[in-house]
């Protein structure tokens, strides 16, 4: 066996396949590779080259959440190089490597988490191999040779890992390897430069919207008013074929699509035409009657978790909290707009675009231009911010048929006004919660009966990504198709729409949560960290309601009725107390309130103090302590950096983003109406990473959640109001509720 | 309409319409894609390169206004293989995340530290909050711009 699959259980929910060794090499391969090319193939993702250097190839997609650097750095801890001595690219589509829920795919705050077992146990693989082939050659014991920057040394002799790539080649692949232990890192736990920072301040970082295919034309797409909305009659063609570089005008199902030379050639071109659109998907939806609905919503929810008697044990307790929250729809709008570059080429198709998911884009890609999945190539190319939208291959499918249109490779772009109004969004919610406290001050019991649009019910190409390569298309199809009428009819719960929730870490003594899908055409897709971006807000505004009910701290309070012996949650509120200096009754303090809230999510807990105040009406936050356990840190700069950036992102949403629809047009269509939070409403963000014994946890994401309900927790503490409906910045403006 | 653009200290001759966005004739003439379309609008500063000194939004600024002045990208901010002290900075606080904005940031910090080479945590949001970030590197920037601001005055005064 030169192939050893490790599985990892995460949080018992799901089962994570990772690969080390040789995958695809067998060992005559790897000797004929190596004698051919001087390259040892070490692993499916570790190369040692010649002049001695690693070459590593990242199955992930650089978002801005430090990958490439956790990944740099994993493998130079293991094999004692320094971290510039690794040379990162990253992957293409590849069937070996779909290491995350049956694809390739980067999400789920899974990269580190990941990575970290499958890289430091490959790269401790090829440093046996390395090892193990220098002391065959000096005929001295394995145990008496010791690797440093990139050497292998035992006592008077010396080799290069470039002298030795040929003769490691032909040693068995550790069915074993040893990974250093923790208390020998000297690279892993300590703050490293970003190995990206240099590239991405200087310009010469390559993003998807830079990649220049030489033969390549672009492609710019009129989209219609409405979602789904197809053209019907255009006028104008003549003028925008007369201009310069315009090749042509074509009317796809999508849009249409003017292909130039260049981009600002089809642009300046697109306003000659005038289009006629159909009523497309959503005509009718309007986001203000839908949201009513869902928060008048009576009828019982399908069950996720029933747990006791909540409803008696609410209805016999003493003080009784009941509360609506809501949320509405969120664009993700990263800084870079969607594009792809795409060449359809008969059977085939090659695609270079900055996507979250080569599974996906070869599946959507696929579909759209009639050819299998497995017959189209993608190449990773950076991403200008993901927050989930990248998941999605949309501008990929669309390149692919401009492509098959005009026989060439294509570059298509988008407008910041495309990406917000045809963008898939984060579901919105309503969700009724009721509880109990007891004469002591303990929680009887919760019920949470969610109303939220679905995600999988939204996702039919990504459950077609998910199926695996080699099964005939039409038994796929079924197989599909099966699922989504479950996901429908409830059979199988959502699992993205309660999550945080069902999950809690709270030990109510009852509780019961349900959940109602709602479909619509509009479609909605994983925005940064996903339900929890809901649930947390929820669940934490409700435990701070619940606590001011029982008279007792918001500290106490959650120490009370989480678990607190040893975990995640116990370090990091006793942290959070302390960095925050927190005053037990003593919540505000002048024109200034406390809040706080925490939520574990992608198996990392994160606290968080947010002090608010309240200045011409205007909600204004100007501290936030954060806390985070999320087991070891590779690179705790980079950690503190993504909690910076999930409280950022969340803040944004929390104050003040939404997307509206009336009558099925999306309202907002710039950042001028979904404005992200600007630096001088930045606060001051002071962040915690602890020490955690725990091997390393989700980052990406976790900081978001606790950012909404710890500033609606101080705002209530601040003026006795609730707002429980975001952005809290529209509720406070509409009244709140006292 | 072909015309002379001087960008980077460079002269360059393109052929475009004059109202063309100077970003995309950077971009799509010139080759120099480190200045990035974000939002076309003036909203956001991905595009922030400066012209004649002065940092301006290139999404918005037709290249036939500016035809005759001085242009400089993020690509021309080093001197040779020095990096400016603002770069220098970005790198060392760890500020960049995706990436995506940054180039327009640098640009903006550096028009900002010429008029006001001390600037106080006011100055710089003031000035600073016409730059978009979405992964929430604004307290590093703020960082960073002080890191240069004592690194430009340090080497002025080492002189």
């Amino acid at each position: 066996m030169n192939r050893r699959t490790f599985l990892k259980a995460t949080g018992g929910a799901l089962t994570l396949a990772v690969t080390v060794g040789c995958g695809g090499n067998s060992n005559a391969h790897r000797i004929q590779h190596a004698d051919a090319t001087g390259e040892l193939l070490a692993s499916l993702y570790i190369t040692i080259k010649p002049d001695g250097r690693v070459a590593l190839t990242v199955n992930k997609a650089e978002i801005g959440q430090g990958v490439t650097t956790a990944y740099t750095t994993i493998v130079a801890e293991e094999l004692d190089v320094a971290i510039d001595h690794v040379d990162t690219a990253y992957a293409d589509s590849h069937n070996e490597m779909r290491d995350t829920f049956g694809m390739q795919i980067t999400g789920g705050s899974q990269s580190t988490a990941q990575g970290f077992g499958a890289l430091r146990h490959g790269a401790a693989a090829a440093r046996e191999m390395l090892v193990g082939a220098a002391a065959q050659q000096w005929g001295v014991a394995a145990s008496t040779c010791s690797v440093r920057d990139g050497r292998v040394v035992s006592g008077d002799k010396s080799a290069g890992f470039g002298e030795l790539t040929k003769a490691a080649a032909r040693m068995n692949v550790p069915a074993h390897p040893q990974p250093k232990a923790r208390k020998d890192y000297t690279l892993v736990g300590k703050r490293n430069d970003r190995v990206d920072a240099r590239a991405k301040a200087t310009g010469t970082a390559t993003f998807g919207i830079d990649f220049v295919h030489p033969h390549a034309v672009n492609a710019f797409v009129i989209h219609g008013p409405r979602y789904g909305a197809e053209p019907k009659r255009v006028t104008g063609e003549a003028a925008a074929k007369s201009r310069p570089g315009v090749i042509d005008v074509l009317s796809l199902p999508f849009g249409v699509v003017v292909v130039a030379n260049k981009f600002w050639q089809a642009r300046a071109a697109a306003g000659d035409l005038n289009v006629e659109w159909s009523d497309g998907d959503v005509k009718g939806l309007d986001t203000d009657a839908m949201q009513k609905a869902m928060r008048e919503y009576k009828d019982g929810t399908p069950e996720v978790i029933d747990k006791g008697h909540a409803k008696r044990a609410i209805a016999g307790a003493a003080k009784q909290v009941e509360a609506i929250y809501e949320a509405p729809y969120l664009a993700h709008a990263p800084m870079e707009p969607n594009n792809a570059t795409v060449f359809v080429d008969g059977n085939h198709a090659e695609v270079w675009a900055p996507t979250q998911s080569p599974t996906i884009t070869q599946a959507m890609v696929g579909h759209a231009v009639g050819i299998p999945p497995q017959n189209v190539t993608v190449h990773v190319l950076l991403a200008g911010g993901g927050f989930g939208r990248r998941a999605i291959a949309d501008a990929c499918a669309q390149a692919a048929l401009v492509s098959k249109a005009v026989k060439k490779p294509v570059k298509l772009t988008w407008t910041r006004e495309s990406d917000m109004t045809q963008a898939f969004y984060r579901p919105p919610y309503a969700v009724a919660a009721r509880g109990g406290v007891d004469a002591e001050g303990s929680i009887t019991g919760v019920t949470m009966e969610c109303i939220s649009q679905s995600i999988p019910l939204s996702s039919k190409p990504m459950m077609a990504g998910a199926i695996p390569p080699g099964i005939p298309a039409p038994i796929a199809g079924m197989f599909v198709d099966a699922l989504m009428a479950m996901f429908r009819s409830s059979s199988i719960p959502d699992m993205f729409s309660t999550e945080g929730m069902a999950n809690t870490k709270y030990q109510f003594a009852s509780y019961h949560v349900g959940a109602t899908p709602v479909q619509t055409k509009l479609p909605v897709a994983t925005w940064r960290s996903v339900g929890n971006s809901v649930t947390g807000f929820v669940m934490e505004s409700f435990v701070d309601e619940l606590a001011h009910a029982a008279g007792k701290d918001p500290f106490v309070f959650r120490r009370k009725h989480l678990p607190m012996n040893n975990t995640k949650q116990a370090r990091v509120l006793d942290a959070l107390e302390k960095l925050s200096n927190w005053q037990p009754g003593n919540q505000k303090a002048g024109s200034i309130a406390r809040g706080m809230a925490r939520h574990f999510s992608f198996e990392t807990e994160v606290g968080e103090v947010a002090e608010v105040e309240i200045v011409d009406n205007r909600i204004k936050v100007r501290r936030v302590f954060c806390v985070v356990d999320c087991g070891l840190a590779v690179n705790p700069d980079v950690v503190k950096a993504q909690m910076e950036g999930g409280i950022l992102f969340g803040l944004s949403a929390a104050l003040d983003q939404e997307i509206t629809l009336v009558d099925g047009v999306v309202q907002q269509t710039n950042f001028d109406t979904h404005p992200p939070l600007r630096m001088f409403e930045t606060p001051e963000i002071i962040v915690q990473v602890l020490d955690s014994p725990d091997e390393p946890t989700g980052v990406g994401e976790p900081g978001l959640p606790p950012i909404a309900p710890a500033v609606a927790n101080a705002i209530f503490a601040l003026t006795g109001k609730r707002l429980r409906r975001m952005p809290l910045q529209r509720a406070l403006n509409e009244g709140g509720a006292a | 309409m072909a015309m002379k653009l001087n960008v980077n200290g460079k002269p360059v001759e393109v052929d475009v319409p004059a109202d063309t966005p100077l970003l995309w004739v950077l971009r799509e003439e010139v080759g120099l894609t480190g200045t990035k379309f974000g939002c076309g609008k003036a909203l956001c500063g991905a595009c922030t390169v400066h012209v004649d000194g002065a940092a301006k939004r290139s999404c918005v600024t037709a290249v036939g206004d500016v035809a005759e002045l001085p242009i400089v990208t993020i690509e021309g901010l080093p001197e040779g293989d020095v990096l400016h002290p603002v770069q220098e900075a970005w790198i060392a606080e760890n500020v960049p995340q995706c990436g995506y904005c940054q180039c327009g940031q640098i640009m903006s910090a550096v028009a900002l530290l010429r008029t006001k080479p001390q600037p106080t945590d006011e100055d710089i949001d003031a000035y600073m909050s016409a730059n978009l970030c979405r992964c929430g590197t604004y307290p590093r920037i703020r960082k960073a711009i002080h890191r240069a601001a004592e690194a430009i005055a340090a080497k002025a005064g080492g002189k």
